[in-house]
């Protein structure tokens, strides 16, 4: 079953020279008890495609076009009022920094039970037991007196699981992870990927993991969608990005990463060049300035996602490596 | 996995605060100077020697001197009571009208940082309105065109009800002096508030709180205005100064508290008609009114170290 269907989605920023696509056209699904891992560069308009599926845009950025099919409901049509309702308990969100996305003047117990007595109509006292419950389940160490703390007397790990255990108090069926560990150390990060892994087998829930590190969600993700200039490039199960990644770009990210095989070369190979400004971008395929295989037939058309033969799950936005089918 | 200790007293943040106010020998002297004026003017009647009204001709213009330690007025009325009983309307003006703008300007300016849009454009157009207008020429205005319509009013209701209330004048003194006070001193704090809500609702935790469905009116009040609070209270603290030398810049010229009732502002205008002959009726209230200003300075800039760390060394 999808959960979330989106359809020729673009989101556009207000610039006071007219309007610039940052998000241009993206379609993307997911199936119920999915983890989805979304990687690409910044700015290439993964974390804006999530934020506009719950209304939470920044100002002067808008989604322009498309639909986002949400529980027989299209997102993007929703009111205000009605948004607020899904956020929470129906759509979780993670973000980023776990140490500013805290507020500092409230008890981390009560910020987790403020949500519940919104979303949930809980008394207050119901609200802090289950409050206690969410840290528990997050693996928050005696949860009953860390409910007392205040946010900065926990360390950068901890005030992820807090913030987990938040985005996890309306019971949601999408928990959209926005870079949650970017600001961690490695161990931490580790530490976190698992427990998410975990907490999305329990809750019976779908997970969208949004980073730009391949390497992170490769033990998260079932599927990875490949985000570049607006556009996804290549959507595939995850054995088959790290196995046949068709994609130019994304065999460029993937040869990118560091392996320990390949400690004795001297540099890590980097993709020449800088992706595209929004409202800038080159007629046709949008990778092709940086692309070493492009033909000239790439900067004509842009290129629709086409099933991989033999994968139908397998998607790649580029025809020349389709053709040549390596 | 690391431990962190968890201590029970509440709030750090703001014993932090107070751990790094003392250590500032200033503010703690402001502090101490503010604690002896609240005291004064609350113990006011108790403390003063004289009656600030009582009246001793034999006794006029005389110099300091055991019986009045700050010597007696054109009318023989002891100076320190009057000192004493005008630190009370000192007070009152200060607490009072800086209550009635700060609640003013921090609605508008919360609600205009906030939300935006046409709202935020007309009240940036209403301070800038109002704080282009003379302070003074604003207040002599007011008191020029209410106060009589006022009076005429509370009198009529004394002819109805007999009620002494109607005939304290004190009242309409305070009415119009606060009211035309915080009519001119709440827009620097709507600004303050609303450039504060513009930075504060950037922060990750608001965004945070709206995936997480709360209301905007919850996250105004819970995660928003928490957090813009700091540089308001600095804001107050020198607020409270700024009025009383306000208030006694407007008894000077007289569209003040009016007399009898004691003020420093009236105290000083009376003064200095005579300082050349009696020095002493100038110099007592100025000096008060002085250190009571400097006081607060000192408080405000004491707080504002200590609530921002970041912004010392």
């Amino acid at each position: 079953m999808t959960l979330l269907d989106i359809k020729g989605l673009t989101i556009d920023i207000a610039r006071d020279t007219g309007p610039a696509r940052v998000v241009d056209g993206i379609d993307l699904a997911v199936m119920e008890g999915e983890s989805l891992g979304i990687v690409g560069e910044s700015g290439c308009g993964k974390s804006l495609t999530m934020l506009s599926l719950v209304g939470l845009l920044p100002n002067r950025i808008r989604a322009t076009g498309g639909q986002a099919l949400f529980g027989g409901r299209d997102l993007l049509k929703l009111s205000a009022k009605e948004l607020r309702k899904v956020r929470g308990s129906e759509i979780g969100f993670i973000f980023q920094d776990p140490m500013t996305s805290l507020n500092p003047v409230i008890r981390i117990g009560d910020q987790i039970a403020e949500a519940l007595i919104y979303q949930k109509g809980l008394t207050r006292a119901q609200a802090k037991d289950r409050a206690v419950e969410l840290l528990a389940l997050v693996g928050i160490p005696a949860p009953e007196e860390r409910a007392n703390a205040w946010p900065h007397e926990l360390s950068g790990g901890m005030r992820q699981r807090v913030m987990i255990a938040m985005g996890l108090a309306g019971n949601p069926k999408l928990l959209i992870a926005d870079e949650p560990t970017t600001a961690l150390d490695v161990t931490i990060q580790a530490q976190i990927v698992d427990l998410v892994r975990e907490l999305k087998d329990r809750l019976k829930m779908s997970v969208v993991w949004i980073t730009h590190d391949l390497a992170l969600i490769a033990g998260l993700a079932d599927r990875i969608a490949v985000l570049y200039a607006g556009t996804v490039v290549e959507d595939a199960p995850v054995d088959a990005i790290f196995d046949r990644p068709t994609h130019p770009y994304t065999r460029a990210l993937l040869g990118s990463l560091p392996t320990l095989a390949g400690a004795a070369m001297e540099r890590l190979p980097s993709i020449a060049g800088t992706p595209p400004e929004p409202g800038r971008r080159p007629p046709g395929c949008p990778f092709a300035p940086r692309c070493a295989f492009a033909l000239p037939s790439c900067r004509e058309a842009v290129p629709k996602l086409q099933s991989v033969p033999g994968n139908a799950r397998h998607k790649v936005a580029c025809p020349v490596m389709l053709e040549a089918n390596v | 996995m690391t431990m962190i200790d968890i201590e029970d007293k509440p709030s750090s943040l703001w014993r932090d605060a107070w751990r790094r106010l003392k250590r500032n020998k200033l503010a703690v002297a402001g502090l101490a100077i503010i604690a002896a004026l609240v005291i004064v003017s609350v113990f006011g009647p108790w403390l003063s020697p004289y009656d600030f009204l009582s009246q001793n001709l034999d006794l006029r213009n005389q110099p300091p001197s055991s019986q009045h330690w700050l010597g007696t007025d054109d009318l023989g009325r002891d100076v320190m009571s009057r000192l004493i009983y005008g630190a009370r309307t000192a007070f009152m003006v200060a607490v009072g009208v800086t209550i009635i703008a700060v609640l003013i300007g921090v609605i508008l300016g919360a609600i205009a940082g906030f939300y935006g849009g046409w709202f935020d454009r007309f009240v940036m157009w209403f301070t800038d309105i109002t704080m282009s207008v003379p302070q003074l020429l604003l207040v002599v205005v007011i008191n020029a065109s209410l106060k009589q319509p006022i009076s005429l009013w509370m009198e009529a209701r004394y002819m109805e009800t007999l009620n002494p209330i109607y005939r304290n004048t004190q009242i309409v003194d305070f009415v119009l002096v606060f009211g035309a006070m915080a009519l001119i001193t709440w827009p620097p704090y709507a600004r303050l508030v609303r450039a504060q809500v513009l930075s504060v609702r950037q922060r990750p935790y608001v965004t945070a709180a709206r995936a997480l469905g709360l209301t905007n009116r919850l996250i105004l009040t819970r995660y928003v205005l928490p957090n813009a609070m700091g540089p308001l209270i600095v804001a107050v603290s020198a607020g409270l100064g700024t009025a009383m030398v306000l208030e006694s810049a407007f008894s000077f010229l007289g569209v003040g508290v009016t007399p009898p009732t004691p003020s420093w502002g009236n105290m000083i205008s009376d003064g200095l008609r005579v300082w050349t002959n009696y020095p002493h009726l100038l110099a007592a209230p100025a000096a008060v009114l002085a250190v009571v200003t400097v006081a607060f300075n000192f408080l405000g800039d004491g707080l504002n170290d200590a609530l921002n760390p970041k912004g010392q060394k």
